[in-house]
């Protein structure tokens, strides 16, 4: 559909349901579009709303009792705020991948990896089911596992966490989506195995144009692979900036993190650490929610509500209200 | 006292308050009747008092049993036999079984461990109340030879949960840095695997308050813990069965009694789990 | 001072045959990735772990007698803070117990003055005296960390063995526990530091052993491992780190 971008979300806003009357927010105002093919890296501190905001694309809030209480959130000019279950059924797991953080969830352990596969395969009713041993080798080889034809026999508990996460990467592109949602994939990973599903995420950007959301705390890893990089702090997006760009950041929240990195600090030095702690779901403060921490803040920080991003130049976007005046 | 007001409704408000408040609240009731009425009150329980079968009234608000006995008296005095036994049968095998198993986790002899183990297992395949039934007819009958088998033979339920525990423990980073840190062995084992164990012996000990309060009234309901003319609920609810259709009364309260204990205690134990769960 | 090591493998060859020495005030960091063995290495060097051959020698005196390691007045020399800040203290005992028991037990003091001194060892790491009176339950993994750290010092050991300290906190806890780091290595504490982040090897150490399936495969001060590195392995791992591709 022309003029519609792949996935636009405009100031969202998660609630959830505390008890009958209570109701906190856990995301809030907060934005993100993306084009088909570009890799976008989703960056926060814990409590930063970036998991549920995930949760939101792939329809699973209801089950921790959260809902989207305002903003829009549409996928290729489709509303997912209203969709049925009918359009929710055929956009998860087929249009919109999921790739879990690796050491949580992962391949079902009581199903052998085949059958896993062929299950993420015929989610697509029409496929013949006599090509689906062939089309789960073609899926683990696309995603680098060597001898497929043992893998499919085994279970989650013979393979090693890197292969266990590119099983679950084979799941996602089953149907070859259009856009992947990683949470932290490769968090707990040893560093080569990053490095690797990092390359295999980009060669299927390459080969499929599909869109990638890859979400980390990790600001080196974010800043490498991805295009974009969207910032949240407590429940909102900051800044959306390039990731060459990233030194001419205009939030303090996203310099800031950049110049906490433990890489760029010579060795015993001084580590520039962020003041405070991120405010916690229901005690965020009034006004700009890092200005508690934050060592540009001025007073009309503190009073004006709602921060959306604004567009300042060529792909990027900020919410910091001084941010004309951040020189580099 | 307004500041331990609000700290008592805080911890009201925390997941599991008002069940363990509940249930404490019962049971403290039936405790607090189970001493005043047999002691301060009227009657005796082994007193016959007047006409059988006399249904409750106001001088008797459980009314009278088969042998003119007030059955509200005797069923309190019964609380402290119940409840009290039941004590027994529970605090000795939580005691003896929690230091068993302790011991067997720290072991690390083989052939203690599966001679033990074996033992164990053994013991727990049978359910409480065949080899009650099943020692009493050996031992003979009676409220002390209960407690008796129960030490006997309840421990070992302790001892496996005591002793999975203490091998979960003992792997812990805690004991490790326990032990770099120099503390002496006895010291570890008593103060850092000791109370970590003994916290789950003591909430199974809890819940199995209840299974073995029901327990020693079903024996006695069997006839082989309390006998006659012993006032307790069991061989209550089994002296009245004949009489249930006209005189319910000498079934009813002591059958009451006995759900409003065990049930007060499963509120406690419940509003527990749901704490230690975070609900 | 220094701690030598040399050993044989486990039964599972955990670590084999590697040879290694802590030199006085220095910081030696031992990297690799999962199941290199490190770990298993790191319990050995703090006594924890007998190996199988081999010896661990503190100033020159080996570490084992029988089966008791660092007997006496020797262990209080090196102490180990571990990975999982939730199992490293006692869920049933109060921060300030659990340091001022070990105070207790190596400096000597009365149980009210171990308490004075666990509280101010406590606040020295960034945890107040009302926090210190908790249960470990209720405070951050970074706080327990630190009071993890904490309780290790009130031996006032001269080797700390650190393994994977920083992996199951969160970032700004991470800079936090570097930070502490950094301020007892100016005070004198050596540190042995097992991790399988390499920016945080970098970061601390001085020399640095690079582990792969239970041996070490290079060793050499910190700037040459990370600048030049000479085997294949070291290679891989560093050009893995983001922002280091030799690509």
């Amino acid at each position: 559909m022309l003029g519609n971008h792949l996935l636009e979300i405009k100031n969202l806003k998660i609630d959830v349901r505390v008890t009958k009357k209570r109701r906190l927010s856990i995301v809030d105002t907060a934005s993100l579009i993306i084009e088909p093919g570009e890799i976008i890296g989703l960056i926060g501190e814990s409590g930063s709303g970036k998991t549920m905001l995930c949760r939101s694309l792939v329809g699973t809030l209801g089950r921790r009792g959260a809902y989207i209480a305002s903003g829009e959130l549409k996928f290729d000019g489709i509303d997912l705020i209203t969709a049925k279950q009918s359009v929710w059924n055929d956009i998860r797991g087929k249009r919109i991948g999921y790739v879990p953080q690796s050491a949580l969830a992962g391949p079902n352990p009581v199903m052998t990896i085949g059958a896993q596969l062929a299950e993420a395969i015929l989610q697509d009713e029409n496929f013949p089911k006599s090509d689906v041993e062939k089309r789960s080798l073609e899926l683990l080889n696309i995603v680098q596992i060597r001898r497929p034809e043992t893998v499919l026999k085994q279970y989650q508990h013979e393979l090693s966490g890197g292969m266990k996460q590119r099983v679950m990467i084979a799941c996602a592109i089953a149907q070859q989506p259009q856009l992947i949602v990683a949470d932290e994939p490769t968090t707990g990973l040893d560093v080569t195995v990053q490095a690797e599903i990092m390359e295999l995420l980009k060669q299927i950007r390459k080969d499929f144009n599909t869109s990638i959301i890859l979400v980390s705390h990790d600001l080196p890893l974010i800043n490498e692979i991805c295009d974009d990089i969207v910032i949240m702090h407590a429940g909102t997006t900051v800044e959306k900036i390039p990731s060459k760009s990233i030194k001419a950041s205009k939030h303090p929240y996203t310099l800031a993190l950049y110049n906490s990195r433990i890489d760029l600090v010579l060795p015993k030095g001084q580590l520039k650490t962020i003041n405070g702690q991120p405010p916690s779901v229901g005690s965020w403060p009034e006004g700009c929610r890092f200005s508690e921490r934050c060592d540009f803040v001025k007073d009309k920080c503190r009073t004006k509500q709602d921060l959306p991003l604004i567009e300042i130049g060529s792909n990027h976007q900020t919410s910091c209200l001084r941010y004309d005046e951040i020189a580099r | 006292m307004k500041a331990k007001f609000a700290k008592f409704k805080e911890w009201l408000l925390l997941p599991g308050g008002f069940g363990i408040f509940t249930g404490l609240l019962m049971l403290g009731t039936m405790i607090l009747l189970g001493i005043i009425i047999p002691n301060f009150g009227p009657y005796k329980p082994d007193e016959f008092i007047g006409d059988p079968f006399l249904p409750p009234s106001w001088q008797h608000p459980f009314g009278l049993d088969q042998l003119g006995r007030d059955v509200m008296t005797r069923t309190f005095s019964s609380v402290g036999i119940d409840l009290g036994v039941a004590f027994l049968g529970v605090s000795i095998p939580l005691a003896i079984g929690t230091v068993i198993g302790i011991l067997l986790g720290l072991a690390k002899n083989k052939y203690v461990l599966s001679l033990a183990g074996s033992l164990i297992d053994g013991i727990n395949a049978f359910p409480l109340l065949i080899i009650a039934v099943a020692m009493l007819t050996f031992l003979g009958s009676g409220l002390r030879s209960v407690v008796v088998i129960l030490a006997i033979t309840n421990w070992a339920r302790y001892a496996r949960i005591s002793r999975t525990r203490a091998v979960v423990v003992s792997k812990q980073n805690y004991i490790e840095a326990a032990k770099t840190l120099g503390f002496s062995r006895r010291r570890i084992v008593l103060k850092h695997i000791a109370p970590n164990v003994s916290s789950e012996t003591v909430a199974y000990a809890l819940s199995d308050f209840i299974l073995v309060i029901v327990v020693v009234s079903g024996l006695s309901f069997l006839g082989l813990a309390a006998k006659p003319p012993m006032a307790e609920w069991g061989s209550m609810i089994a002296d009245g069965r004949a009489y249930l259709a006209q005189s319910w009364w000498l079934v009813i309260f002591p059958g009451l009694a006995l759900c409003w204990s065990a049930v007060s205690l499963s509120f406690v134990v419940e509003g527990i789990s749901r704490r230690d769960r975070g609900i | 001072m220094s701690v030598t090591f040399d050993s044989y493998g486990d039964v599972i060859k955990a670590v084999d045959h590697v040879n290694f020495v802590l030199p006085k005030g220095q910081t030696i960091g031992i990297v690799g990735e999962s199941g290199s063995g490190k770990s298993t290495f790191a319990r050995v060097l703090s006594g924890l772990q007998i190996p199988t051959s081999g010896s661990v020698t503190f100033m020159d005196k080996p570490i084992q007698n029988g089966k008791n390691t660092y007997e006496g007045a020797l262990r209080k020399e090196v102490q180990m803070v571990f990975q999982d800040p939730y199992g490293s203290l006692n869920p049933r005992m109060r921060i300030v117990k659990a340091i001022a028991e070990a105070i207790r037990q190596h400096q000597g003091l009365d149980k009210k003055a171990s308490r004075v001194a666990a509280l101010d060892l406590l606040e020295s790491m960034g945890i107040s005296n009302l926090d210190a009176q908790k249960f470990p339950s209720k405070l951050s993994g970074g706080q327990r960390q630190r009071a993890s750290v904490a309780r290790a010092l009130s031996a006032q050991p001269s080797v700390l063995i650190a393994d994977e300290p920083t992996s199951a906190i969160d970032q700004s806890a991470q800079a936090q526990l570097l930070g502490l780091f950094n301020d007892l290595i100016k005070k004198g504490l050596s540190i042995v530091l097992v991790s399988h982040d390499l920016g945080v090897i970098r970061y601390l150490s001085d020399y640095v052993y690079v582990m792969k399936d239970g041996i070490f495969v290079e060793s050499g001060k910190s700037e040459e491992i990370f600048n030049n590195p000479k085997e294949e392995y070291t290679k891989k791992l560093i050009s893995s780190i983001p922002g280091r591709s030799t690509k």
